[in-house]
């Protein structure tokens, strides 16, 4: 086996690891997870006016982490592990779900509490949902587009080189 | 998006928007057709085989996580030579750095004596290029051997297509003083 040969071996292995969809959607799930959090935790702190000061602390603190989390998803999707057309597809589908099941409890807590919190925490529901479905829709258009591209190039190649 | 394109960077545009799809096994087809010429342009550009292989590294990590956005996938080759150039002057960079001798320029940087069993004629022409200065040697191998435009090159180095042509011109004189000697019986 030659250099280049050898070369070549280690960047497939280079491949295997860094096109690893699980790790991509492992991030997409730490975004979604971290988003829910913050935006429970930013309601309760922004519509409870008795919370103790200790509690205030905390929340403020697990706002901060829930931050942070969000700022390292979103720079590993971006420029570690970016998501190529079929990845945010499948994306937007995760977090169309997970927004509506989140969507869904803020409901039935806005019903039962009858309170501000449970209205804000709703609207933050419905917010991240409506988020969501505009990342879903951008992501199908995009891989439509350059699923039609790539079906136009091979009806070109198939018919031979254009005079 | 053009069609009056060649075969060649059809393929190309293909092969970029497979992998911008998220295919596995058009990142396999992408390494199989572009692994050797990118590793051999490094090798060319770093003159040492183990660096070639560190090179041709970063440019692949890069590749890989750039890729999803190319806005052009039908300049999938100069984007690629690009990615692959930028790395090598980055290390070029680096060792210049380090480097005691604060005069010297990049001109300088001249490649080993090349082996002395070498038997083909490719071989012969690959030990002239070696001998030349790094900006010619690097505009002939995009040139003639990886096929790019002058306007290509151009956009990829940086500089004026005046500049590259003169190069070329250049590269071309010195290439063919080089070889005269090795004709010789």
């Amino acid at each position: 086996m030659n250099n280049a040969q050898d070369s070549e071996l280690r960047i497939r292995m280079l491949a295997k690891s860094e096109l690893s969809l699980t790790s991509r959607l492992g991030y997409v799930a730490l975004l979604l997870v971290a988003s829910a959090m913050t935006v429970i935790v930013v309601t309760l702190l922004t519509t409870e006016p008795g919370l103790p000061g200790r509690a205030r602390v905390a929340f403020v603190i697990m706002s901060v982490i829930g931050v942070s989390w969000m700022g390292l998803a979103t720079w590993a999707l971006t420029t570690r592990r970016p998501l190529a057309a079929r990845d945010r597809v499948i994306a937007g589908w995760m977090a169309v779900g997970f927004t509506s099941v989140y969507m869904i409890g803020t409901v039935v807590v806005a019903l039962v509490a009858r309170n501000p919190s449970g209205l804000a925490a709703m609207a933050g529901g419905l917010l991240l949902l409506a988020l969501a479905v505009g990342a879903l829709r951008k992501a199908k258009r995009r891989f439509a587009e350059l699923a039609a591209r790539r079906v136009e190039l091979e009806r070109e190649m198939r018919s031979g080189p254009i005079s | 998006m053009s069609t009056d394109s060649s075969p060649e960077v059809r393929a190309d545009e293909l092969l970029a928007i497979r992998c911008q799809l998220g295919e596995r096994d058009a990142f396999d087809a992408l390494i199989s057709r572009w692994h050797e010429p990118i590793w051999r342009y490094l090798r060319r550009l770093a003159n040492s085989d183990d660096a070639a292989a560190d090179l041709a590294q970063d440019t692949w990590l890069k590749v890989f996580r750039g890729i999803a956005s190319l806005r052009e996938p039908a300049s999938l080759r100069p984007w690629l030579f690009g990615i692959a150039r930028r790395v090598a002057m980055d290390r070029l960079r680096r060792l210049y750095v380090r480097a005691e001798d604060g005069d010297a320029r990049l001109e300088d940087l001249q490649a080993p004596e090349p082996d002395a069993d070498l038997e083909s004629d490719l071989a012969t022409l690959e030990a002239g290029l070696h001998s030349l200065p790094l900006h010619e040697r690097e505009t002939l191998a995009l040139f003639y051997l990886r096929e790019l435009t002058i306007e290509q090159i151009a956009s990829l180095l940086a500089v004026p297509p005046g500049t590259v042509k003169s190069r070329l011109f250049r590269a071309r004189r010195l290439l063919r003083a080089e070889l005269k000697p090795m004709e010789m019986p």
